[in-house]
């Protein structure tokens, strides 16, 4: 068997071609111009356009549509490939929803190994103030490369969650748009390699959130990010769109909407967000790669490009922030909303007790999703915007906590009354809402003006969004891992090792979390790869160097779990269909899941979350006579 | 239900000793800086109002959390929890009162917010420029061109702050206010320094290599030290 019978490796040759040939074409024309052939930045560019449809072409995604321009059918092939390993499916183009969740979560989990390593490294460098073995370009690099790899890492794993839970959950077969699935998660393969390749020429040196003037004349870099998000911005609007239409075409008889496990509330909410928001990062991100390649001064008030281009002028910087931050405000419920759905998933199981208030927790979601859209411009009070438009953004601000509060009470009323379960699982969910918990109350203080002034682009903000991310992705996530390895393997993982790997993260990130939030009041900023030592009456140091200890031992408890992973998928126990003994439908049938997972079309009969009640059914997969 | 109006009770009891405790914790690690403006006292009174807040809401959820977890333990039994469903009336007063609690917090901020950024006619005027990676102010009244700031204590300040490149912000830790400086606009932060002493003006939006070093000395000074400072200035500006 080559090589090149996986779909990844022809891809990833594909990409090659593709940038090399991108890069011949940007010559070519600039010699038919009369130009000098070489010129760096927009050879990159095309190049990197190129080079993303060069692995979608050679990891073979586009395949079936373009046989069908040319009229030649192609049945879906569900199943393992034909003449190659069973392994190799996970390797290359494949339309089970299974396997393309599998695909998220391991790409997933990989992008957050690299971006955590990169954390490391710069928590490594602050652990002591002065520069030690780092330089102010690469630590500036450094600090935006580990936000956007983390933030392409969260991505991928909601998609992962969604992709595999989603069809289970509602006894579908598949996604609506099995060739659309593959293809979304595609994207995100070229898209994260163009992210990485870009530290090789130069980085880029302003953050995730590049802002013009800065992120229009920095290194080039900035245009293998741009296209890099791009690629995942693509990947997010293509999945949530199939996301959408399978939760609403593809529900079984007798599901209504309020009647779906309450994930695929969350999922549902999060991808309206996804489907609409998304492209105004795209738009940003290609204005400011415009502006520098061609000169369309979009960003720029008065010719900083200056002999560029004759176009100066006339630009506004503030404008980026409103078109980015319309996404990326959004996109922080997209980053927790599932988290928060795994939570109200996974309690009524181990608290054996229906989940309380579910209409109230389903519709928050959808009001969290939908305020959200209006909140953007509490990252921008400083920005030199209109004075009056804090006022607004404010208030609406402040609403937002109302249906997160909601959640919140919400969860107590499950837990109370219940009879409550520690299995590794839900350690997490319980660890989840307590740094959650942190994350959400850190936010009204940064929503009223006053108390933002000294707390903007302070380390206070970094405390507060590490509390909501790890609270609102990263705990629920684990949670969802152990909580479905069984599912997915057979095996049951390691118990012990998985409570270890607990009691070592959570305490580790309540200090974490404290201590940033703690030099942050003392005057910190952020994005800084050096700091003040004399701060905090000298104290900055000490929690400085406990941040570090801290995110060492998060790193370790992570390693600890995925080690945990690669054992029990070996040596495991067998861990039986339903070892939760939870009721939603994907319980109810064989672990690993079979190719086609239900052997015949589901038929719902009860509430989803009836523990307590005695011979109360939810699904059932026993024909009722005669549909 | 007895049952439950006794855990009730000894609920509120330890989120009350909690809050305290939380807010303790939060004052130890969240050391402000000392305040040098006029303006750090309502900005201090909100945060501190805000503490309390976060205190008394982590109290309350974490409290229930760890009492319900065990109180509500499985204690090795196979059965489940009673079939509760919700309570509307419950969900009605936990969106409600939190309603009211944030427009409360809207409503103080606006107005301390008019307050902070209402124009003053006897303020003094100071412009500054960011560029890679420095400040430069002039002093329009006197001419003067400077990289330190020097300022007159209790006089109403209003910086007028452009960018010669790319963002900056202007932040002072001890002074609270921040603003960016954008390129191609004029941005205003207004303050009015209380205390005699030296500062740094640190840029808090990134903006490119030496961002971490941006620093400017901040002097305030008194009335006549300011004017003698001033003369100097023009003086020197004259040979
Ligand atoms: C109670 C709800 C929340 C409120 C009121 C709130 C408020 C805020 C405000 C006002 C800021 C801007 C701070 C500044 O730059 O000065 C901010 C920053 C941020 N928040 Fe939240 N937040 C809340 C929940 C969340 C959640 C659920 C997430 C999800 C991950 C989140 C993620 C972030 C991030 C990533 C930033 C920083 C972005 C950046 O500048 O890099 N927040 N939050
Ligand atoms: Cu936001
Ligand atoms: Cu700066």
């Amino acid at each position: 068997m080559s090589l090149f019978t996986l779909g990844i490796a022809r891809g990833l040759l594909g990409q090659v071609l593709g940038m090399v040939i991108g890069m011949l074409l940007t010559c070519a024309v600039r010699i038919l111009l009369g130009w000098e052939a070489w010129a760096a930045e927009p050879a990159w560019t095309v190049g990197a356009v190129c080079s993303i449809i060069g692995f979608l072409l050679g990891v073979g995604s586009l395949d079936d549509w373009l046989k069908w321009t040319k009229g030649i059918p192609t049945p879906l092939h569900h199943g393992p490939p034909v003449d190659k390993p069973a392994w190799t499916r996970y390797f290359s183009v494949d339309y089970n929803h299974k396997v393309i969740g599998v695909q998220y979560t391991v790409w997933g989990i990989l992008l957050l190994m690299v971006g955590g390593t990169v954390a490391m490294i710069f928590r490594t460098e602050l652990a002591r103030s002065g520069l030690q073995f780092l330089g102010l370009d690469l630590y500036n690099s450094f600090i935006g490369m580990h936000g956007m790899i983390m933030i392409f890492a969260i991505l991928l794993g909601v998609g992962g969650m969604a992709n595999y839970l989603v069809p289970l959950m509602i006894g579908a077969d598949d996604m609506a748009f099995p060739r659309l699935n593959a293809l979304g998660f595609w994207f995100n393969v070229p898209g994260s390699i163009l992210l990485l390749l870009s530290l090789f020429i130069g980085g880029w040196d302003a953050g995730w959130t590049a802002y013009p003037p800065l992120s229009a004349r920095g290194p080039i870099g900035y245009q293998l990010f741009f296209l890099g998000v791009f690629a995942i911005g693509l990947s997010s609007i293509v999945g949530s769109l199939n996301l959408f239409v399978t939760l609403l075409r593809m529900r079984p008889e007798g599901m209504s909407l309020f009647r779906m496990p309450i994930f695929c509330w969350a999922v549902f909410a999060t991808s309206l967000i996804q489907l609409t928001a998304t492209q105004l990062i795209g738009t940003s991100f290609l204005m400011v790669s415009v502006q520098r390649a061609l000169g369309m001064g979009f960003f720029d008030p008065r010719g900083i490009l200056g002999e560029v281009s004759p176009m100066v002028g006339g630009g506004d910087p503030v404008l980026f922030q409103h078109l980015f931050w319309f996404y990326s405000h959004p996109a922080v419920y997209i980053f927790v909303l599932p988290g928060l759905g795994i939570v109200s998933e996974l309690l009524p199981v181990f608290s054996r007790k229906p989940l309380f208030g579910y209409k109230w927790i389903a519709l928050s979601s959808m009001a969290i999703a939908i305020v959200g859209f209006l909140v953007w411009g509490h990252h921008m009070f400083v920005s030199g915007y209109n004075d009056i438009l804090r006022i607004p953004f404010m208030y609406a601000t402040l609403l937002v906590a109302i249906p997160t509060g909601v959640k919140f009470f919400s969860w107590l009323g499950t837990i109370w009354g219940g009879k409550v379960h520690f299995d590794t699982p839900m350690l997490f969910v319980l660890g989840a809402i307590s740094v959650f918990l942190i994350g959400g109350l850190t936010g009204p203080i940064l929503a009223t003006v006053p108390t933002d002034f000294p707390l903007h682009d302070s380390y206070f903000v970094v405390g507060h969004f590490h509390a909501t991310m790890f609270g609102g992705f990263v705990f629920p996530f684990f949670a969802a891992l152990y909580y479905w390895f069984p599912k997915v393997t057979g095996r049951m993982y390691n118990e012990t090792l998985g409570k270890i790997h607990f009691f070592i993260m959570t305490p580790a990130f309540w200090v974490q979390t404290l201590g940033q939030m703690g030099v942050g009041v003392m005057g910190m900023r952020r994005r800084i790869a050096d700091y003040d030592p004399t701060l905090g009456a000298g104290q900055i140091e000490n929690w400085q160097m406990a941040v570090t200890i801290a995110g060492f031992a998060i790193a370790f408890g992570v390693m600890l779990m995925l080690w945990n992973f690669f054992q029990s998928a070996e040596v495991g126990v067998a861990a039986g269909d339903n070892p939760w003994r939870s009721r939603s439908p994907e319980w109810q049938i064989p672990s690993p899941v079979p190719e086609h997972s239900f052997p015949a079309p589901l038929h719902v009969v009860g509430e989803p979350y009836d523990y307590g009640l005695a011979d109360a059914g939810y699904v059932t997969t026993a024909s009722t006579g005669d549909d | 239900m007895a049952k439950n109006r006794r855990h009730f009770g000894i609920a509120t009891v330890l989120i009350v000793i909690c809050t305290f405790v939380v807010y303790w914790v939060l004052d130890s690690v969240l050391l402000k800086p000392a305040a040098a403006v006029l303006e750090a006292g309502p900005i201090d009174y909100l945060f501190d109002l805000h503490i309390w807040l976060i205190a008394f809401l982590f109290a309350l959820v974490a409290v229930f959390m760890c009492y319900a977890l065990i109180v509500f333990r499985a204690r090795g039994d196979e059965g489940d929890g009673e079939h509760i469903h919700g309570n509307g009336t419950l969900e009605i007063i936990w969106t409600v009162v939190p309603c009211f609690v944030v427009i409360y917090f809207a409503w103080i901020s606006t107005t301390m917010l008019i307050d902070l950024s209402r124009p003053n006619p006897d303020e003094y005027v100071v412009n500054a420029e960011g560029r890679q990676w420095s400040w430069l102010f002039t002093y329009p009244e006197s001419g003067a061109v400077t990289a330190d700031l020097v300022l007159p204590v209790d006089t109403p300040i209003r910086m007028d702050l452009t960018s010669d490149d790319v963002l900056h912000n202007f932040w002072v830790p001890e002074f609270r206010v921040k603003q960016d400086s954008v390129p191609g606009m004029v941005t205003h932060v207004r303050f009015t320094p209380t205390v005699i002493g030296e500062y740094v003006l640190r840029c808090a939006e990134l903006c490119g290599t030496n961002h971490s070093g941006m620093l400017a000395t901040v002097r305030v000074v008194s009335a006549e030290d300011f004017q003698l400072w001033q003369s100097e200035q023009l003086a020197q500006a004259q040979e």
